[in-house]
């Protein structure tokens, strides 16, 4: 099948999120797939090498530096690859980004849509949502357990709900977001690396997707960036174990409220 | 001149640390703690590595190799230096770049089994009384026939127990010196061939290190590598790969690891009210940890550079043993010393990085020998050694 899986290029997520004049830094980080993206783009492979056959394609908004992200997609098995490439793209929030993915979508040929269910920089859990809203296409999010129907003109979709499973089947094409648990993720293989530079990557500006850059402006404004607040110290209750459940009983009434 | 990676080299050395770190980097405690590494284990991170790629990645295609060039070879064996050295035999394979010597007909029965991991193959050169003395050895091979008669023992043979074939060194000509030394594949299934004790030693647990015995064992013209005599030759170009990929690259491989250790550590660890960063005597440690490594890698770098132009590269690889063994050396030290107790305690891994590091600047070549060479060779060709022009 042809299916295009959307990906983002954000911070490794082992990076140490510095905070200066308002902005988180982004000097000397080292960048990655958001994990779910990972998830999505293993889910693509899978499902064509069960099939035997068929092109999974990359998209990817980001600016120069993502294409180091996209070669890395590459080599895990995708076949090639659309880079959204223009500095007009650069601040867009979750509107701009699905907007432009969506103009982008408009031009290619596919079956179905995968994606992580958030990304995890801003973690906003919007884009593929709303990609789908704007190309009126059915969307199933945080799957754990993807089926195509024997036909593929639709997905069976497994998906967590407060200690239970809830399923979805969807018609495609549809836009499907993974959640940890779908898959494990491969390693790229030394032959994927090496031919990762040989697989096209295409670049899409603006005026590509018929995109005037005046209509590209955030609607969602930063104000402030802070970092979460430190962590309070734990406590540590006194006493026997009858006198300390006792106060933990109390405490989780009275302080934590939450019984 | 270039210091950067290649897209492809960064993607290679991002694949190989993350397979290290969530595949092998989780046995490390395991094989401390029992000895050895259980085979249903040696078995699976074979498998996932081989399926991978990234078995004997060093080995030409042609071979069935991954076809890397030096410096990438070196560049992954440093990546290697972040996890112990039988998870890195299991996973990476242990080919011997002697073992390219091969005839086809012997490509046959040992080079392509290795590549393919059917086989494993270990170095046995050293002896009891032949050690740096490389040429010292008794172990003889008696011409008989179109063939020969191998008597005599080896020992510390590394991955012996495992290994199912041996490169030996013994002497053909006892008149010819140094000339008069010659190579064989000497598979352990041939009779009159058997392993001694496994000698326990310091660190590396996990890793056999095996006495082997050869008695009046017969061999044929095939188990003869490269040519009679010249065995002394292929000993020094062999164990020059060995001594750059797997004592210096993983050195500074073990080394970065050890100071991420001791870095995360003295940013997190608080005495007296503070972090212990940002104490000076601990920020000592860590800066001259820091030097020295990048000192040591790009030496490193620079050696197999020149093994990619086409020379050997010999001139350059004792600065790199010498260095690169001693800076693990003093950071494995260091590491004790910041982690303080705990660097002392079999809680955390640091005791056993810093046992484990004690071999480097002793095995393939003490620092004393490799110094040696290194004056020798700047007394002779002075400026070409040191200077830039």
């Amino acid at each position: 099948m042809n299916l295009v899986v959307l990906i983002k290029r954000v911070p490794d997520t082992e990076t140490r999120i510095q905070i200066k004049e308002g902005k988180v830094v982004t000097d000397g980080i080292s960048w990655i797939i958001s994990p779910y993206d990972e998830y999505a783009v293993e889910e693509a492979l899978r499902i064509n090498e069960k099939l035997g056959g068929g092109k999974v394609t990359l998209l990817c908004l980001g600016p120069n530096d993502a294409k180091e992200t996209i070669r890395k997609g590459l080599a895990l098995g995708a076949d090639d690859a659309v880079h959204l490439n223009d500095p007009a793209f650069g601040n867009g929030d979750a509107t701009v980004t699905a907007k432009v993915l969506a103009a982008a979508l408009k031009k290619m040929q596919y079956d179905f849509v995968l994606a992580g269910k958030q990304a995890v920089d801003e973690d906003n859990a919007q884009v593929a949502v709303r990609v789908a809203e704007l190309l009126d296409l059915p969307h199933v999010n945080s799957v754990i357990k993807l089926e195509l129907a024997a036909d593929k003109q639709s997905a069976q979709c497994t998906r967590e709900v407060d200690g239970d499973r809830d399923v979805a089947t969807t018609t495609l094409p549809a836009i499907i977001t993974a959640q940890q648990g779908l898959n494990e993720p491969r390693y790229p293989s030394l032959k994927g690396i090496m031919g990762a530079k040989k697989k096209p990557i295409v670049d899409w500006k603006a005026a590509d997707l018929g995109l005037d850059p005046a209509t590209l402006s955030a609607k969602l404004e930063t104000v402030r960036v802070d970092p979460p607040p430190a962590r309070p110290p734990g406590k540590k209750l006194a006493g026997d174990a009858a006198t300390a459940a006792k106060e933990l009983v109390r405490l989780l009434r009275e302080e934590a409220k939450v019984i | 001149m270039e210091f950067g990676l290649s897209e492809e080299q960064k993607l290679l050395l991002e694949s190989v640390r993350d397979f290290i770190v969530k595949e092998l980097q989780p046995l490390e405690e395991q094989v401390e703690t029992k000895g050895y590494l259980e085979p249903a284990q040696a078995k699976a991170i074979f498998e996932k590595s081989k399926a991978l790629g990234f078995y004997a990645m060093n080995v030409p295609e042609e071979f069935g190799g991954g076809g890397l060039s030096a410096l990438d070879t070196i560049m992954t064996e440093e990546q290697f230096g972040h996890t112990s050295d039988i998870l890195i035999r299991r996973a990476f394979g242990n080919v011997y770049e002697v073992l390219f010597k091969c005839t086809a007909a012997q490509c046959q029965r040992w080079l392509l089994p290795c590549v393919q991991g059917a086989r494993t193959c270990s170095i046995a050169i050293t002896e009891p009384g032949a050690g740096s003395d490389d040429a010292a050895i008794k172990t003889r091979a008696v011409k008989a026939g179109d063939g020969w008669r191998l008597s005599g023992g080896k020992h510390f043979i590394s991955d012996g127990l495992y290994s199912d074939f041996f490169v030996v060194s013994a002497v053909t000509d006892p008149n010819a010196g140094s000339r008069g030394i010659s190579l064989f594949l000497v598979d352990k299934d041939s009779p009159g061939f058997t392993v001694g004790r496994n000698q326990l030693m310091m660190g590396q647990v996990g890793t056999s290190c095996v006495e082997i015995f050869f008695d009046d064992i017969q061999l044929s013209p095939e188990n003869l590598l490269g040519q009679e005599g010249q065995g002394r030759k292929l000993v020094l170009e062999t164990l020059g790969r060995v001594r750059l990929g797997q004592v210096g690259a993983r050195a500074v491989g073990k080394s970065a690891k050890l100071l991420e250790l001791m870095t995360n550590y003295a940013n997190e660890r608080k005495q007296f009210g503070q972090a212990i960063g940002q104490f000076q005597l601990i920020q000592q440690m860590i800066a001259d940890s820091a030097i020295e490594i990048n000192a040591a890698r790009y030496l490193l770098y620079r050696a197999a550079w020149e093994i990619d132009q086409g020379r050997d590269a010999r001139e350059w690889i004792p600065m790199v043993k010498v260095h690169a063994a001693e800076t693990l050396g003093r950071v494995a030290d260091r590491a004790v010393q910041v982690f303080g107790g705990m660097g002392w305690c079999k809680d955390l891994p640091i005791e056993r990085l810093y046992r484990d590091a004690r071999i480097y600047r002793i095995y393939d070549g003490t620092s004393e020998i490799h110094r040696t060479v290194v004056a020798r060779e700047v007394l002779k060709k002075g400026a070409a050694l040191f200077d830039v022009i």
